[in-house]
């Protein structure tokens, strides 16, 4: 790369890219699997649905492809997408390359959370249905605690806010992690918990977190433009007109909300969160405004195709999913950081 | 009625004063050069003069509206910062750079309109950074970095412009470029500069008048050629100063004792 930043071709070009490799994910994910399903067979279902043309599926090739394997693609989607999005906004809202949805304690605060509702229950099979409920009430107490310590004083800079997420996430996991230790029949369950799994997705799930993901993806693919500005520090961006404060509680807001949705649904599912706004930007440069939309698409195709990964290679069994992605996203980073100049946040 | 008016100025930080009580009348139009040793509150006081930081007691105004009643976006229409040490983000273009003067006119979420980009056109017309506007920011040296900077302060349209030590590092032609360029919006356009500056011969060559700092409180203030003369100033410096006039320009030296 040379001396200047990509241009608008190149931006569009992997825009196109990004959504042609959402579809085949996504067709990916209703097809693929132990009952194989021609990806025509369900394309001329799906048409059928809305009157056109006949569908050639069975009554049971339908139920898996429509009650088993689209929710779990759906649900994919948006949390690939959430994760995505929120640690490119918590990256460029920090200044800080390092910068994951996890940041401020959503992780640890949802563990903890999910953890008590999963032991409560002792040896019973399965986790308890109140897991999601509890997983988001630990998940924002957690950010909420975290921006009261760090985010509120006149005096606070995002240093602050880090510091005080490190804080906030280590007492977390300390608790949970006692928790956990005092209740040895659960651990399994817990663990599994921890790694993140598309397993449980229905319908319903689907439904539960739409909402949030719809209006917090917005509000950060909005924020685009406020943290390229910020990119100059906040001293600079005040005196260029930004109210940094405020951005920043929004910002923030939004992007542990969603994230927060999304974990207590499927799990603590890491490395998308950090690693396809870094991809993403190394292809398009340092731009939020082509960043975050891009990683929207780029984090919902890469947790599908993970998903449907980690659900086939070693079937009847899962692989957890955390370890799919992390296993395929540090190869495709470390190979695009290779070809490409390093691009700073 | 004066362009920036400095009531009574306070800044603190805890119980330590940086400035104090200081009240200055800026008229429309003219350079006014911060002079100091180093720690004199200098940084703060035009830190407050751009509205970053609170006072601690008293107000500034300019074009006679307080600072504190105005809200960020106002407050960047009607007065920019040039900072000591700017942040150059890399992966960002020159033009880009010098356009984020005018989101205090499109705003966070609309793009710039026909009459942003024009205005960032004309001023990459008239800083010569024509020929770099699709360039990384980092690639540029510094004396072009410099005037990047102060591209985005006069993308802004304000009519006062506040610049923190704006020539530190750059060698003695991009310094005085810099201020020629500067001075020339003086005079053609009314603006209204208030900067800090290390050179005291340089500070005496382009401004109208001069304002000495001393442990944030004002020590002498008036034309250039009175206070670089001035036997105050040597003695705040703890320096021992002589004026040389070369060909009708003062010129600063300091003189081993």
């Amino acid at each position: 790369m040379g001396a200047n930043p990509p241009t608008r071709r190149r931006v569009a070009i992997v825009a196109m890219l990004s959504i042609a490799g959402l579809c085949v994910a996504a067709v990916g994910g209703l097809v693929i699997g132990p009952t194989s399903i021609s990806a025509w067979h369900v394309i001329g279902d799906a048409f059928s649905r809305v009157g056109i043309g006949h569908s050639r599926l069975s009554a049971l090739q339908s139920t898996i492809v429509w009650q088993l394997r689209a929710p779990r693609m759906v649900l994919g989607l948006f949390a690939g997408a959430m994760l995505a999005v929120a640690g490119g906004t918590y990256q460029g809202v920090f200044r800080n390359p390092l910068a994951d949805p996890y940041l401020l304690g959503v992780a640890a605060g949802a563990g903890l959370g999910a953890t008590f509702a999963i032991v409560d229950v002792g040896h019973g099979p399965g986790t308890p249905t109140w897991t999601p409920l509890l997983a988001f009430v630990g998940a924002m107490t957690a950010v909420t605690v975290t921006w009261l310590i760090g985010g509120r004083s006149m005096r606070s800079n995002a240093a602050t806010l880090i510091l005080a997420g490190v804080a906030v996430s280590s007492l977390l996991t300390s608790a949970q992690t006692f928790l956990q230790q005092q209740s040895t029949g659960s651990i399994a369950r817990v663990y599994i918990w921890l790694l993140g799994s598309l397993a449980s997705a229905s319908w319903h799930s689907v439904w539960m977190v739409l909402p949030y993901v719809a209006v917090c993806a917005v509000v950060c693919v909005a924020a685009g433009r406020a943290l390229d500005v910020m990119s100059v520090g906040e001293d600079e961006s005040r005196s260029l007109g930004v109210p940094v404060r405020r951005v920043r509680f929004v910002v923030i807001a939004a992007s542990s909300l969603g994230t927060a949705a999304i974990v207590s649904a499927v799990g603590l599912i890491g490395f998308v969160g950090i690693i396809v706004p870094h991809i993403v930007r190394l292809l398009v440069g340092t731009s939020y405004r082509r960043i975050l939309p891009i990683s929207v698409i780029v984090g919902a195709a890469f947790l599908v195709f993970a998903d449907t990964i980690a659900r086939t290679v070693m079937a009847p069994s899962e692989l957890p999913l955390g370890v799919v992605t992390a296993l395929v996203g540090a190869p495709v980073f470390v190979l695009i950081l290779s070809l490409r100049r390093p691009v700073a946040v | 009625m004066s362009q920036v008016e400095l009531k009574e100025l306070s800044v603190s930080v805890g119980a330590k004063a940086l400035v104090a009580n200081v009240s200055l009348a800026i008229e429309a139009g003219t350079w006014c050069t911060i002079i100091g040793p180093n720690g004199a509150g200098k940084t703060s006081l035009v830190e407050a003069v751009a509205g970053l930081r609170p006072p601690s007691h008293g107000s500034v105004s300019i074009s006679g509206r307080l600072l504190s009643e105005m809200n960020e976006r106002e407050r960047a229409r009607t007065v920019a910062l040039v900072p000591q040490h700017p942040v150059v983000p890399s992966g960002m273009t020159v033009y880009d750079y010098v356009a984020l003067g005018r989101i205090a006119y499109h705003g966070l979420f609309r793009a710039a309109s026909p009459d942003d980009r024009r205005i960032t056109d004309s001023v990459l017309e008239r800083l010569s950074l024509d020929e770099f506007r699709d360039r990384d920011v980092i690639t540029l040296s510094g004396g072009e970095r410099q005037r990047m900077v102060l591209g985005r302060a006069f993308a802004q349209s304000t009519m006062v412009i506040v610049l923190d030590e704006p020539i530190t590092g750059l060698d003695l032609r991009h310094q005085m470029e810099l201020l020629e360029l500067l001075k020339s919006e003086v005079a053609e356009c009314g603006l209204t500069v208030v900067a800090t500056l290390h050179d005291l011969t340089l500070a005496g060559q382009f401004a109208d008048r001069l304002v000495l700092l001393d442990r944030g409180e004002v020590v002498l203030d008036g034309p250039a050629a009175v206070v670089v003369r001035s036997d105050e100033l040597a003695s705040r410096y703890g320096m021992n100063l002589r004026v040389v006039d070369v060909d009708g320009a003062d010129v600063v030296v300091p003189v081993r004792r």
